[in-house]
Protein backbone atom coordinates (compact mmCIF):
# COMPACT_ATOMS: atom_id res chain seq x y z
CA UNK A 1 0.00 0.00 0.00
CA UNK A 2 2.75 2.05 0.48
CA UNK A 3 1.46 3.06 3.66
CA UNK A 4 4.49 2.81 5.85
CA UNK A 5 6.55 5.50 3.85
CA UNK A 6 3.74 8.32 4.54
CA UNK A 7 4.34 7.63 8.00
CA UNK A 8 5.48 10.90 9.82
CA UNK A 9 8.90 10.58 11.83
CA UNK A 10 8.69 9.94 15.62
CA UNK A 11 10.84 13.15 16.69
CA UNK A 12 12.19 13.95 19.79
CA UNK A 13 9.38 16.40 20.26
CA UNK A 14 6.98 13.59 19.85
CA UNK A 15 9.02 11.49 22.50
CA UNK A 16 8.91 14.70 25.18
CA UNK A 17 5.11 14.90 24.88
CA UNK A 18 4.75 11.22 25.55
CA UNK A 19 6.99 11.11 28.36
CA UNK A 20 4.87 14.17 29.96
CA UNK A 21 1.59 12.36 29.07
CA UNK A 22 2.80 9.10 30.46
CA UNK A 23 3.70 11.27 33.86
CA UNK A 24 -0.06 12.74 33.89
CA UNK A 25 -0.99 9.21 33.64
CA UNK A 26 0.74 8.15 36.38
CA UNK A 27 -0.54 11.05 38.42
CA UNK A 28 -4.18 9.74 37.83
CA UNK A 29 -3.65 6.70 38.98
CA UNK A 30 -1.69 7.70 42.08
CA UNK A 31 -5.02 9.98 42.92
CA UNK A 32 -6.91 7.06 42.22
CA UNK A 33 -4.64 4.96 44.74
CA UNK A 34 -5.20 7.88 47.16
CA UNK A 35 -8.47 7.83 46.95
CA UNK A 36 -8.87 4.08 47.75
CA UNK A 37 -6.48 4.54 50.51
CA UNK A 38 -8.97 7.50 51.85
CA UNK A 39 -11.96 5.32 51.53
CA UNK A 40 -10.17 2.40 53.40
CA UNK A 41 -9.13 4.25 56.29
CA UNK A 42 -12.41 5.73 56.51
CA UNK A 43 -14.11 2.59 56.72
CA UNK A 44 -10.78 1.82 59.73
CA UNK A 45 -12.20 4.94 61.45
CA UNK A 46 -15.88 3.68 61.45
CA UNK A 47 -14.95 -0.18 62.38
CA UNK A 48 -12.93 1.35 65.27
CA UNK A 49 -15.11 3.41 66.53
CA UNK A 50 -17.84 0.42 66.45
CA UNK A 51 -15.61 -1.60 68.63
CA UNK A 52 -15.22 1.49 71.11
CA UNK A 53 -11.33 2.17 70.24
CA UNK A 54 -11.42 6.12 69.82
CA UNK A 55 -7.55 6.77 70.24
CA UNK A 56 -7.32 3.97 67.43
CA UNK A 57 -10.35 5.58 65.06
CA UNK A 58 -8.30 9.12 65.70
CA UNK A 59 -5.13 7.79 64.14
CA UNK A 60 -7.02 6.43 61.12
CA UNK A 61 -8.59 9.99 60.85
CA UNK A 62 -5.44 11.62 61.09
CA UNK A 63 -3.56 9.09 58.39
CA UNK A 64 -6.85 9.81 56.19
CA UNK A 65 -6.49 14.02 56.19
CA UNK A 66 -2.71 13.54 55.53
CA UNK A 67 -3.60 11.52 52.04
CA UNK A 68 -6.02 14.04 51.44
CA UNK A 69 -3.40 16.75 51.91
CA UNK A 70 -1.25 14.90 49.12
CA UNK A 71 -4.66 14.65 46.49
CA UNK A 72 -4.46 18.22 46.76
CA UNK A 73 -1.09 18.82 46.40
CA UNK A 74 -0.85 16.06 43.16
CA UNK A 75 -3.74 17.91 41.70
CA UNK A 76 -1.57 21.31 41.74
CA UNK A 77 1.43 19.32 40.00
CA UNK A 78 -1.10 17.41 37.54
CA UNK A 79 -2.76 20.71 36.66
CA UNK A 80 0.78 22.24 35.87
CA UNK A 81 1.71 19.02 33.26
CA UNK A 82 -1.74 19.67 31.69
CA UNK A 83 -0.76 23.12 31.30
CA UNK A 84 2.54 22.24 30.05
CA UNK A 85 1.01 19.27 27.64
CA UNK A 86 -1.19 22.16 26.06
CA UNK A 87 0.98 24.79 25.61
CA UNK A 88 3.54 22.71 24.18
CA UNK A 89 0.80 20.95 21.66
CA UNK A 90 -0.68 24.58 20.94
CA UNK A 91 2.72 25.83 20.01
CA UNK A 92 3.28 22.94 17.50
CA UNK A 93 0.07 24.08 16.20
CA UNK A 94 1.71 27.63 16.06
CA UNK A 95 4.47 26.09 13.71
CA UNK A 96 2.21 24.53 11.33
CA UNK A 97 0.75 27.74 11.17
CA UNK A 98 3.58 29.70 10.00
CA UNK A 99 4.91 26.87 8.52
CA UNK A 100 1.75 27.46 6.56
CA UNK A 101 2.12 31.57 5.75
CA UNK A 102 5.76 30.47 4.81
CA UNK A 103 4.80 28.86 2.01
CA UNK A 104 1.81 31.11 1.61
CA UNK A 105 4.58 33.55 1.12
CA UNK A 106 6.73 31.83 -1.00
CA UNK A 107 4.23 30.67 -3.61
CA UNK A 108 2.80 34.69 -3.36
CA UNK A 109 6.57 35.40 -4.27
CA UNK A 110 6.99 33.41 -7.57
CA UNK A 111 3.87 34.50 -8.88
CA UNK A 112 4.80 37.94 -8.35
CA UNK A 113 7.64 37.52 -9.89
CA UNK A 114 6.02 36.39 -13.19
CA UNK A 115 3.92 39.33 -12.82
CA UNK A 116 5.83 42.56 -12.10
CA UNK A 117 5.03 46.13 -12.47
CA UNK A 118 6.36 47.05 -15.43
CA UNK A 119 5.52 43.70 -17.68
CA UNK A 120 1.50 44.83 -16.52
CA UNK A 121 1.89 48.30 -17.59
CA UNK A 122 3.53 47.27 -20.60
CA UNK A 123 0.64 44.74 -21.34
CA UNK A 124 -2.09 47.62 -20.80
CA UNK A 125 -0.26 49.59 -23.07
CA UNK A 126 -0.21 47.12 -25.60
CA UNK A 127 -3.98 46.15 -25.32
CA UNK A 128 -4.85 49.68 -24.96
CA UNK A 129 -2.90 50.23 -28.50
CA UNK A 130 -4.76 46.91 -29.95
CA UNK A 131 -8.45 48.75 -28.92
CA UNK A 132 -7.27 51.72 -31.02
CA UNK A 133 -6.38 49.80 -33.53
CA UNK A 134 -9.54 47.83 -33.65
CA UNK A 135 -11.88 50.62 -33.39
CA UNK A 136 -9.83 52.36 -36.01
CA UNK A 137 -10.41 49.54 -38.54
CA UNK A 138 -14.35 49.60 -37.76
CA UNK A 139 -14.12 53.29 -38.46
CA UNK A 140 -13.23 52.90 -41.53
CA UNK A 141 -15.20 50.18 -42.42
CA UNK A 142 -18.54 52.14 -41.45
CA UNK A 143 -17.20 55.02 -43.63
CA UNK A 144 -17.64 52.95 -46.85
CA UNK A 145 -21.37 53.75 -46.68
CA UNK A 146 -21.88 56.66 -48.42
CA UNK A 147 -24.34 59.52 -47.90
CA UNK A 148 -26.57 58.43 -51.02
CA UNK A 149 -26.55 54.42 -49.51
CA UNK A 150 -27.27 55.73 -45.82
CA UNK A 151 -30.49 57.45 -47.41
CA UNK A 152 -31.32 54.43 -49.00
CA UNK A 153 -31.31 52.02 -45.68
CA UNK A 154 -33.41 55.09 -44.50
CA UNK A 155 -36.19 54.52 -47.16
CA UNK A 156 -35.86 50.99 -46.48
CA UNK A 157 -37.01 50.98 -42.70
CA UNK A 158 -39.92 53.40 -43.61
CA UNK A 159 -41.31 51.47 -46.57
CA UNK A 160 -40.84 48.09 -44.10
CA UNK A 161 -42.65 50.29 -41.50
CA UNK A 162 -45.24 51.34 -43.55
CA UNK A 163 -45.66 47.82 -44.97
CA UNK A 164 -46.15 46.60 -41.54
CA UNK A 165 -48.94 49.21 -40.60
CA UNK A 166 -51.19 48.27 -43.75
CA UNK A 167 -51.06 44.64 -42.16
CA UNK A 168 -52.26 45.17 -38.91
CA UNK A 169 -53.97 48.21 -38.97
CA UNK A 170 -55.06 50.36 -35.37
CA UNK A 171 -58.52 49.12 -34.31
CA UNK A 172 -60.41 51.67 -32.38
CA UNK A 173 -62.03 50.41 -29.52
CA UNK A 174 -65.06 52.16 -27.71
CA UNK A 175 -64.24 54.42 -24.45
CA UNK A 176 -64.74 53.68 -21.03
CA UNK A 177 -68.08 55.29 -20.09
CA UNK A 178 -67.26 58.74 -18.14
CA UNK A 179 -70.66 58.94 -15.94
CA UNK A 180 -71.18 56.86 -13.28
CA UNK A 181 -73.85 54.21 -13.25
CA UNK A 182 -76.71 55.62 -11.49
CA UNK A 183 -78.79 52.57 -9.05
CA UNK A 184 -82.36 53.65 -8.33
CA UNK A 185 -83.90 51.31 -5.59
CA UNK A 186 -87.75 51.58 -5.82
CA UNK A 187 -90.30 49.67 -3.47
CA UNK A 188 -92.11 47.80 -5.96
CA UNK A 189 -88.85 45.99 -7.42
CA UNK A 190 -89.29 43.55 -4.42
CA UNK A 191 -93.04 42.26 -5.87
CA UNK A 192 -91.09 41.51 -9.17
CA UNK A 193 -88.32 39.81 -8.91
CA UNK A 194 -89.56 37.12 -10.79
CA UNK A 195 -90.01 39.84 -13.61
CA UNK A 196 -86.45 40.51 -13.09
CA UNK A 197 -85.57 36.80 -13.96
CA UNK A 198 -87.28 36.42 -16.45
CA UNK A 199 -86.27 39.20 -18.55
CA UNK A 200 -82.92 38.73 -17.27
CA UNK A 201 -82.24 37.89 -21.14
CA UNK A 202 -82.37 41.93 -21.77
CA UNK A 203 -79.26 42.09 -19.41
CA UNK A 204 -77.13 39.80 -21.87
CA UNK A 205 -77.68 41.91 -24.99
CA UNK A 206 -75.28 43.91 -26.44
CA UNK A 207 -76.74 47.23 -27.12
CA UNK A 208 -78.14 47.89 -23.23
CA UNK A 209 -78.71 50.50 -21.72
CA UNK A 210 -77.31 51.48 -18.40
CA UNK A 211 -77.91 49.72 -15.62
CA UNK A 212 -79.84 52.03 -13.60
CA UNK A 213 -82.33 53.23 -16.12
CA UNK A 214 -83.48 49.24 -16.78
CA UNK A 215 -84.35 48.42 -13.67
CA UNK A 216 -86.64 50.94 -13.94
CA UNK A 217 -88.18 50.09 -16.90
CA UNK A 218 -88.98 46.52 -15.13
CA UNK A 219 -90.07 48.17 -11.67
CA UNK A 220 -92.55 50.30 -13.90
CA UNK B 1 -43.70 -27.33 31.41
CA UNK B 2 -43.48 -24.18 29.90
CA UNK B 3 -40.64 -21.81 29.91
CA UNK B 4 -40.14 -17.88 29.15
CA UNK B 5 -38.00 -15.22 28.70
CA UNK B 6 -36.70 -13.39 31.77
CA UNK B 7 -35.94 -9.79 32.17
CA UNK B 8 -33.00 -9.68 34.71
CA UNK B 9 -32.20 -6.65 36.89
CA UNK B 10 -29.52 -5.31 34.56
CA UNK B 11 -32.80 -4.86 31.85
CA UNK B 12 -31.10 -8.30 29.85
CA UNK B 13 -33.63 -10.58 28.17
CA UNK B 14 -32.55 -14.19 29.16
CA UNK B 15 -33.95 -16.10 26.34
CA UNK B 16 -36.73 -18.73 27.28
CA UNK B 17 -34.09 -21.89 27.22
CA UNK B 18 -32.17 -20.32 29.89
CA UNK B 19 -34.95 -21.80 32.61
CA UNK B 20 -34.68 -24.95 31.45
CA UNK B 21 -32.68 -26.88 33.99
CA UNK B 22 -31.06 -29.21 31.23
CA UNK B 23 -29.62 -26.51 29.68
CA UNK B 24 -27.14 -26.14 33.04
CA UNK B 25 -25.52 -29.30 32.34
CA UNK B 26 -23.80 -31.58 29.51
CA UNK B 27 -25.70 -33.63 27.29
CA UNK B 28 -24.83 -37.10 26.28
CA UNK B 29 -25.78 -36.31 23.11
CA UNK B 30 -23.41 -34.76 21.06
CA UNK B 31 -25.74 -33.17 18.59
CA UNK B 32 -27.52 -31.81 21.09
CA UNK B 33 -24.52 -30.68 22.97
CA UNK B 34 -23.12 -28.62 20.12
CA UNK B 35 -26.24 -26.41 19.79
CA UNK B 36 -26.43 -26.21 23.51
CA UNK B 37 -22.85 -25.08 23.29
CA UNK B 38 -23.95 -22.50 20.63
CA UNK B 39 -26.82 -21.17 22.71
CA UNK B 40 -24.18 -20.78 25.02
CA UNK B 41 -21.70 -18.68 23.41
CA UNK B 42 -24.47 -16.52 21.64
CA UNK B 43 -25.95 -15.93 25.27
CA UNK B 44 -21.85 -15.21 26.80
CA UNK B 45 -21.35 -12.72 23.66
CA UNK B 46 -24.66 -10.82 24.12
CA UNK B 47 -24.51 -10.67 27.95
CA UNK B 48 -20.82 -9.19 27.57
CA UNK B 49 -22.27 -7.02 24.83
CA UNK B 50 -25.16 -5.62 27.33
CA UNK B 51 -22.91 -5.28 30.54
CA UNK B 52 -19.54 -4.39 28.96
CA UNK B 53 -17.41 -7.40 30.04
CA UNK B 54 -14.21 -8.04 28.72
CA UNK B 55 -13.13 -11.00 30.46
CA UNK B 56 -14.86 -14.11 31.48
CA UNK B 57 -12.98 -16.86 34.27
CA UNK B 58 -14.16 -20.21 34.80
CA UNK B 59 -14.25 -18.92 38.34
CA UNK B 60 -17.39 -16.98 37.88
CA UNK B 61 -19.40 -19.73 38.26
CA UNK B 62 -18.37 -20.48 41.87
CA UNK B 63 -17.92 -16.82 43.16
CA UNK B 64 -21.52 -15.40 43.80
CA UNK B 65 -21.25 -11.44 42.98
CA UNK B 66 -19.28 -11.88 39.80
CA UNK B 67 -20.66 -10.02 37.00
CA UNK B 68 -21.71 -12.86 35.12
CA UNK B 69 -23.89 -13.98 37.62
CA UNK B 70 -27.40 -13.14 35.84
CA UNK B 71 -26.47 -15.85 32.90
CA UNK B 72 -24.20 -18.63 35.31
CA UNK B 73 -26.48 -18.82 37.74
CA UNK B 74 -30.38 -19.34 37.41
CA UNK B 75 -31.67 -18.94 41.22
CA UNK B 76 -35.29 -19.46 39.96
CA UNK B 77 -34.93 -22.99 39.18
CA UNK B 78 -32.02 -23.44 41.71
CA UNK B 79 -29.13 -24.16 39.08
CA UNK B 80 -25.52 -23.20 37.96
CA UNK B 81 -23.39 -24.13 35.27
CA UNK B 82 -20.78 -26.34 36.32
CA UNK B 83 -17.12 -25.17 36.00
CA UNK B 84 -16.11 -28.05 33.49
CA UNK B 85 -18.61 -26.80 31.16
CA UNK B 86 -18.24 -23.47 31.18
CA UNK B 87 -14.44 -24.23 30.58
CA UNK B 88 -15.27 -26.55 27.20
CA UNK B 89 -17.94 -23.56 26.49
CA UNK B 90 -14.43 -21.67 26.62
CA UNK B 91 -12.45 -24.06 24.40
CA UNK B 92 -15.20 -23.88 21.89
CA UNK B 93 -15.64 -20.26 21.96
CA UNK B 94 -12.09 -19.63 20.90
CA UNK B 95 -11.85 -22.52 18.46
CA UNK B 96 -14.65 -20.29 16.79
CA UNK B 97 -12.42 -16.85 17.33
CA UNK B 98 -15.64 -15.74 19.28
CA UNK B 99 -12.60 -15.21 22.43
CA UNK B 100 -8.93 -15.62 23.34
CA UNK B 101 -7.26 -17.00 26.03
CA UNK B 102 -6.84 -13.93 28.14
CA UNK B 103 -3.85 -14.06 29.25
CA UNK B 104 -2.37 -16.57 26.89
CA UNK B 105 -1.29 -20.43 27.58
CA UNK B 106 -3.69 -21.07 30.32
CA UNK B 107 -7.40 -21.98 29.68
CA UNK B 108 -9.08 -20.31 32.88
CA UNK B 109 -10.04 -17.18 31.25
CA UNK B 110 -10.96 -15.88 28.22
CA UNK B 111 -11.33 -12.68 26.41
CA UNK B 112 -14.38 -12.58 24.59
CA UNK B 113 -14.74 -11.05 21.06
CA UNK B 114 -18.05 -9.63 21.46
CA UNK B 115 -16.67 -7.37 18.79
CA UNK B 116 -13.78 -8.77 16.52
CA UNK B 117 -10.53 -6.52 17.02
CA UNK B 118 -11.25 -5.42 13.20
CA UNK B 119 -14.14 -4.04 14.75
CA UNK B 120 -12.87 -2.30 17.15
CA UNK B 121 -10.34 -1.14 15.37
CA UNK B 122 -13.26 0.99 13.36
CA UNK B 123 -14.80 1.57 16.68
CA UNK B 124 -10.94 2.98 18.08
CA UNK B 125 -10.56 5.14 14.37
CA UNK B 126 -14.08 6.66 14.34
CA UNK B 127 -13.41 7.83 18.20
CA UNK B 128 -10.68 9.22 17.39
CA UNK B 129 -11.86 11.12 14.72
CA UNK B 130 -15.07 12.52 16.87
CA UNK B 131 -12.91 13.68 19.48
CA UNK B 132 -10.91 15.43 17.24
CA UNK B 133 -7.71 13.47 18.21
CA UNK B 134 -6.10 13.14 15.06
CA UNK B 135 -2.05 13.75 14.81
CA UNK B 136 -2.06 14.08 18.75
CA UNK B 137 -0.11 11.76 20.88
CA UNK B 138 -2.19 9.60 23.44
CA UNK B 139 -1.05 7.12 26.07
CA UNK B 140 -2.90 4.06 26.27
CA UNK B 141 -4.60 5.30 29.52
CA UNK B 142 -5.85 8.19 27.59
CA UNK B 143 -8.16 5.70 25.89
CA UNK B 144 -8.94 3.20 28.27
CA UNK B 145 -10.30 5.78 30.56
CA UNK B 146 -10.72 9.41 29.16
CA UNK B 147 -12.65 11.73 31.28
CA UNK B 148 -15.84 11.33 29.82
CA UNK B 149 -17.06 7.70 29.35
CA UNK B 150 -16.85 6.55 25.38
CA UNK B 151 -17.34 3.28 24.02
CA UNK B 152 -13.43 2.38 24.33
CA UNK B 153 -13.33 2.46 28.48
CA UNK B 154 -12.11 -0.08 30.05
CA UNK B 155 -11.22 -1.35 26.95
CA UNK B 156 -8.38 -4.51 27.76
CA UNK B 157 -4.78 -3.34 26.93
CA UNK B 158 -4.30 -6.26 24.89
CA UNK B 159 -7.18 -6.01 22.75
CA UNK B 160 -6.40 -2.50 22.39
CA UNK B 161 -2.95 -3.24 20.77
CA UNK B 162 -4.43 -5.48 18.73
CA UNK B 163 -6.97 -3.06 17.02
CA UNK B 164 -4.00 -0.39 16.83
CA UNK B 165 -1.90 -3.02 15.03
CA UNK B 166 -4.67 -3.42 12.56
CA UNK B 167 -4.68 0.24 12.01
CA UNK B 168 -0.81 0.75 11.71
CA UNK B 169 -1.39 -1.75 8.74
CA UNK B 170 -3.56 0.25 6.26
CA UNK B 171 -1.32 3.63 7.45
CA UNK B 172 -3.49 4.94 10.68
CA UNK B 173 -1.72 4.53 13.24
CA UNK B 174 1.58 4.62 14.65
CA UNK B 175 2.78 3.41 18.05
CA UNK B 176 5.78 5.49 19.93
CA UNK B 177 7.82 3.88 22.49
CA UNK B 178 9.88 5.33 25.05
CA UNK B 179 11.91 4.13 28.15
CA UNK B 180 8.75 4.90 30.16
CA UNK B 181 6.22 3.42 27.98
CA UNK B 182 4.34 3.57 24.83
CA UNK B 183 1.88 5.79 22.63
CA UNK B 184 0.30 5.71 19.72
CA UNK B 185 -0.77 8.54 17.02
CA UNK B 186 -3.09 8.42 14.85
CA UNK B 187 -2.98 9.43 11.35
CA UNK B 188 -5.88 10.42 8.87
CA UNK B 189 -6.64 7.92 6.30
CA UNK B 190 -3.66 8.34 3.43
CA UNK B 191 -5.30 8.15 0.35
Amino acid sequence: MGANQSLPKITAQDKAILDLKLQRDKLKQYQKKIHAVLDREHAIAKSQIAAGQKDRALIALRRRKYQQTLLTKTDQQLENLEQLVSTIEFSLVEVSVVHGLKQGNEVLKEIHKEMNLESVEKLLEETAEAREYQREISDMLANTLTLDDEDAVQNELLALEEAEKEIHPEISLPSVPEQQPVHVVTEGIHQCCYLVSSVSFIISTPDRKPAGTQKVAIAG
Amino acid sequence: MSLSTYTTTSGFLLPSIHSAPPFFTEQPNPTTQATATAQWSRLILAYARHKKLFILRVEDVETSGSDWDEILRNTRINRKILPGYLSNIMEAMVAQNLAVYEPVKQTRSVLVYWRLPEEWAEVLYDWVISTGQLNTILTFYDITDPPLESLLTGIPISLLRKAISILSKTGRSQTIAIADGEGVRFLARSK
